[in-house]
């Protein structure tokens, strides 16, 4: 079923009609849209992966009808541009004129982690922070790169939950932040301060963590902090806050106790530190942009929050709010969160239709979820029960709660789908353009990736090695050995399985009859 | 241990050994720019000897460097596109540049125990151990290693190059492997392989060993030049045995010069060419003021000026005057012919057609007249040569070094002076009538032993090479080949050569060739040969320890090619000219 182009609310039949032929550009009509998208194949191996995985009754004319709401949203797209449409669906903007002239003598700092994984079982090990610093335009290469990384084996923590698959996570974001801190507290002109995914992350599910110990933050500000002092410093700033603010809102009537014990919660350490960031830059003139950019992301925040929301109200105020289930044959699609159920749109998907090369959208506040902070459990070191504890105070516009988020999507190349950069929003609007004109350019330097050229620079330098994960596994085999020929583990079970996973490969392990059976 | 530390800084530390080591060959994480492709490199290391209960023994493995890789493995090749498209230089952006990773593939060579260096590798039978420091050794140590055995053997040693990453560091090779087991120069036009030659041959002559070269091309001829070996270098011009040929071979050079005769001719053509041979083995003048009665004034007036040789010229003149002599006797007078009947060609009969022996003395004279010419450049270019001895074993003596001069001649001359030249000597090694060992030097060898005859005078010349590169050994006659087409070479002979000096070449078949030919020539070796300097060399074989890369050292004597720039020749013509 053809979409009809009267119906769309953004669009009006005037508009329609008139349209001056010399105006339109090339990207407006929809065979322009449908032969754009064909001209992709990584694009439109993505419309047909989704074509196949939306319901029956949707299938056939998927691709026609996505091309054809594409158009229309171009269009509105183009009127807005040209000052033609009051109310815009979406406002893009070009930065296809930054150049590497303006970004001269600037310190950038890149920074990712990697996890390293054991070959004997999927328990990570490892974790190396990296950062690659960059005074761009500096030809002495002993002034201008510097290389660090951080490294953390997990089995040394005493606290955060081991047992939960998302450990690793809260161990690699402090670290990661601590990289970003140490960057900023070494580098007094840093310029830009980037990193490798989201800026924040969704922290609601990483809340029930046990916390860590003191010595585990030691551990940590070992590897990141200028200097001992500093170190002394940043624990008890922020065990100050916990004290005196944070843990009574959060453990109720154990919140001494906690301060006792020295310990870190790692989602108020993890907030602690993003305030830090942030005051360390609010205090720097010229303010650095700070910034995380994400690849191949599955949010629908923009489009459900923002694109799709506006484009209901209009068709709403022209009492067309049907018109989805017409064109498709449902009685549902009438919310942003249906369509993009429905027809399994992503910001990436509807974002690579409508942004052309060096454009990125309008930016929007983040919803990063910290709504879902609120009571939960939570179990300190050494203790076998959990007691309840309520992370609401985290919540994002709190005092101490996350920080609030802005996004903005920019499409590098015509081989690549978008990526999201997302700033801090109380370093102030200007971030996103600033933020955005920079990673075009690093990242025009791989267009088949269409990602900054150094945060792959920094994953390949912090990817945790082979053979460093090997060396570790050979380690664990010889004190598993010990252990067994000193008569240390008695208990005949763990001894096979032992044996076992020593001796043998995972296909053995798996495959082997025993000879009791 | 901080002793050991302080003497592998104080002998120039190049790098670690990193990955998997094996006895033959082992991986460098390279100090940047310490080392270069082809140096000689040692690691020390500890060998424990199993059989006596424990005990370790220090030695050091030599080593040398085959292959430096060197990359920037945060570079992305699209992001070097990216910067060329858009003319970006990468300074200017975030790019890293700083992080390079060098490596080096290095070959082992041997290793020597320490304390006890005589030079001398033994096989390594136990890989080097991973993380030990690599070293530029100093270059005593390193021309220890370079001689090897041979400094037991001084009165063998040759001083032909130099290290080529190290000039200060000589290189010196066993002169007894190239005078027995024989020795290829193969190179590319202009990459130095006679100026090898002449220092080889320099080197030699300096032990007074006797040589014999060919020379097609005149780069010989400075050797006389040079004080020390000025009374001992012959130099001899060649002209062409014609006599010494079969019938058959001769009309055959009579119809590659240019004047192909008719079947008829050619039946002819031998009955003559036995008369003639008759008519200069003759005694007496009679026979000649007969032939010159015969013929026309100018060609009298030769004969009268030069006397009667052995040459085309003859045979033209006997045929000329046997057709006149018939012409005589079918007009009645018989005299003539029963004369030359009488003296050298009794089976011509009356009924000879006289035309066929004028169709012969025609082109037999235009053909003995190219000859001449060439015969005359060959002596132009010779220079102040005498004549070649009649008997050829007398040029090869004692501390002499006999040049024959070839140049003037086409190819198939070349190969048939050279053949008849070389079966002699051959022949009179065999038959122990020469008695001193020599040493046969032939320049553009492609041209005397090609890898496939087309000709007569080639199969000759390959047959009785091949024969000197197998026997030659036994009867103390070495052999030098030297080509700037190795792939046209015959590939027995080549292989037969037990010691190589291979310089620039840039012709695919060629290296192809020579790296199937030459065993002792590795794969990373082979890869450099189209970007070797002028003077640089691979040297290979025999003669050296290991295959390693060198610059030859200057000969004293210069080639006869190595003229004066063109314009300042003229501009001395010029000066000459203005002056006279």
């Amino acid at each position: 079923m053809k979409l009809d182009t009267r119906s769309v609310g953004p669009v009006t039949s005037d508009e329609n009609t008139q349209e001056d032929n010399s105006e339109v550009n090339e990207r407006l009509t929809e065979s322009d849209v449908q032969e754009d998208l064909l001209r992709q194949p990584q694009l439109m191996m993505k419309i047909v992966e989704k074509s196949l995985l939306v319901a029956e009754n949707l299938r056939d004319n998927y691709y026609r009808n996505t091309a054809s709401f594409i158009t229309h949203l171009r269009q509105t797209i183009d009127q807005t541009n040209r000052g033609t449409r009051e109310n815009p669906i979406l406002q893009t903007f070009s930065v296809k004129d930054a150049i590497w002239e303006e970004f001269q003598n600037e310190l950038v700092s890149f920074i990712d982690g990697g996890i390293g994984q054991s070959e004997l079982s999927q328990v990570p090990i490892l974790l190396r922070v990296g950062s690659y610093a960059v005074r761009v335009g500096e030809g002495n290469l002993a002034e201008r790169e510097n290389f660090g990384y951080y490294p953390v084996i997990f089995g040394d923590l005493e606290g955060g939950s081991k047992e939960r698959e998302d450990f690793t996570d809260i161990v690699r974001i402090t670290a990661e932040l601590l990289g970003g801190l140490s960057a900023l507290n070494r580098n007094s002109d840093l310029s830009v301060l980037l990193f490798h995914g989201p800026l924040v992350y969704l922290m609601d599910a990483y809340a029930g963590h046990t916390p860590f110990t003191e010595a585990d933050i030691d551990l940590f500000l070992k590897h990141y902090s200028g200097n001992e002092e500093q170190a002394r410093q940043l624990k008890e700033n922020f065990l100050e806050e916990a004290r005196l603010d944070i843990y009574p809102a959060m453990a109720g009537g154990r919140s001494d106790e906690w301060a006792d014990l020295r310990l870190f919660e790692p989602l108020s350490w993890i907030a602690f530190l993003y305030r830090k960031l942030i005051s360390v830059a609010l205090n720097r003139k010229p303010r650095p942009i700070i910034a995380g950019v994400v690849e191949r992301g599955k949010s629908r925040n923009f489009s459900e929050k923002v694109l799709l929301k506006r484009v209901f109200r209009s068709l709403r105020e022209k009492g067309n709010q049907n018109y989805f289930n017409e064109v498709f044959g449902l009685s549902d699609l009438t919310s942003p969160k249906n369509l993009m159920d429905r027809l399994g749109y992503t910001d990436n998907l509807l974002l690579a239709m409508l942004l052309d090369t060096g454009e990125y959208s309008e930016h929007w506040r983040v919803n990063k979820s910290t709504i879902g902070l609120g009571s939960g459990q939570i179990r300190l070191p050494d203790e076998s029960e959990s007691s309840q504890a309520d992370f609401s105070c985290l919540r994002d516009g709190g005092q101490f709660g996350f920080p609030s988020i802005r996004g903005t999507y920019i499409r590098v190349s015509e081989n690549t789908e978008p990526i999201r950069i997302e700033v801090f929003s109380k370093l102030g609007e200007d971030q996103v353009k600033e933020a955005v004109r920079r990673v075009y350019l690093y990242s025009r330097l791989l267009p088949n990736y269409g990602f900054p050229v150094g945060l792959d620079i920094v994953d390949k330098f912090a990817h945790v090695p082979n053979w460093m994960t090997r060396a570790y596994d050979k380690m664990i085999i010889h004190k598993l050995g010990v252990s067994l020929q000193k008569g240390e583990i008695t208990d005949e079970d763990m001894r096979k399985v032992l044996v076992q996973a020593i001796y043998m490969k995972r296909r053995d392990w798996i495959f082997r009859p025993t000879a009791r059976e | 241990m901080e002793k050991e530390k302080e003497e592998i800084q104080s002998r120039s530390f190049v790098g670690t050994l990193v990955g998997e080591s094996t006895s033959k060959e082992f991986r460098l994480a390279v100090t940047p720019e310490a080392i270069r492709e082809q140096d000689i490199i040692a690691v020390d290391a500890a060998l424990n000897e199993i059989e006596d209960n424990g005990g370790s023994r220090k030695i050091r493995v030599w080593a040398k460097v085959q292959k430096i890789e060197r990359i920037n493995p945060f570079f992305p090749v699209e992001a070097g596109h990216e910067l060329a498209e858009t003319q970006t230089n990468p300074i200017e952006t975030v790019l890293s540049l700083s992080r390079e990773i060098v490596s080096a593939v290095c070959q082992v060579l041997g290793y020597e125990l320490k304390g006890e260096e005589s030079g001398k590798l033994e096989s390594l039978r136990y890989p080097p151990k991973p993380a030990t420091s690599a070293y530029r050794p100093n270059s005593e140590d390193l021309e220890r290693v370079l001689v090897g055995n041979l400094a037991e053997n001084q009165i063998s040693v040759m001083d032909i190059a130099t290290l080529s990453n190290r000039t200060n560091v000589d290189v010196k090779v066993d002169g007894h492997a190239i005078v027995t087991r024989h020795l290829a120069i193969l190179a590319m036009t202009g990459a130095g392989k006679s100026w090898a030659a002449r220092r080889i041959i320099e080197e030699l002559a300096n032990k007074n060993y006797p040589m014999l070269v060919f020379d097609p091309r005149g780069d010989y001829t400075g050797l006389a030049d040079i004080e020390q070996l000025h009374d001992r270098v012959d130099r001899y011009y060649a002209t062409f045995p014609i006599f010494e040929q079969d019938a058959d071979t001769v009309v055959q050079i009579v119809n590659n010069l240019g004047y192909p005769l008719t079947d008829t001719m050619m039946t002819l053509f031998s009955d003559l060419f036995n008369a003639t041979k008759r008519f200069y083995e003759g005694e007496g003048n009679e026979r000649i003021s007969w032939l010159t009665d015969r013929l026309d004034d100018r060609n009298a007036n030769y004969i009268h000026q030069h006397e009667i040789q052995p040459d085309l010229w003859l045979i033209a003149n006997i045929a000329d005057a046997a057709s006149r002599s018939i012409r005589d006797a079918r007009d009645g007078n018989h005299e003539n012919l029963e004369f030359l009947q009488q003296i050298c060609w009794s089976s011509l009969p009356e009924s000879t057609n006289p035309t066929t022996l004028e169709g012969i003395c025609k082109r037999t004279r235009r053909a003995a007249s190219q000859l001449r010419r060439m015969e005359t450049v060959n002596q132009e270019i010779a220079g102040s040569a005498q004549p070649m001895p009649l008997d050829r074993a007398e040029l090869v003596q004692d501390g002499k070094i006999s040049i024959v001069s070839l140049a003037g001649y086409t190819g198939d001359f070349q190969a048939t002076i050279y053949s008849i030249i070389a079966e002699e000597l051959f022949e009179a090694k065999v038959t122990k009538k020469l008695k001193w060992p020599f040493l046969l030097l032939l320049e553009e060898a492609h041209n005397f032993v090609p890898g496939r005859a087309t000709s007569v005078a080639e199969q000759q010349s390959i047959a009785i090479t091949k024969q000197i590169a197998q026997e030659g050994r036994k009867f103390h006659m070495g052999l030098i080949v030297i080509s700037q087409r190795p792939s046209r070479l015959d590939e027995t002979t080549l292989s037969q050569c037990n010691s190589y000096i291979i310089m620039r070449m840039v012709n695919p078949a060629d290296q192809t060739f020579v790296k199937r030919v030459v065993e002792s020539l590795g794969e990373e070796e082979a890869n450099l040969l189209p970007n070797l300097e002028v003077g640089e060399a691979l040297l290979s074989g025999q003669m050296v320890n290991f295959p390693i890369l060198v610059k030859m050292k200057e000969p004293e004597s210069r080639g006869e090619r190595e003229e004066t720039n063109a314009f300042e020749y003229l501009k001395k013509v010029r000066t000459q000219t203005s002056n006279s």
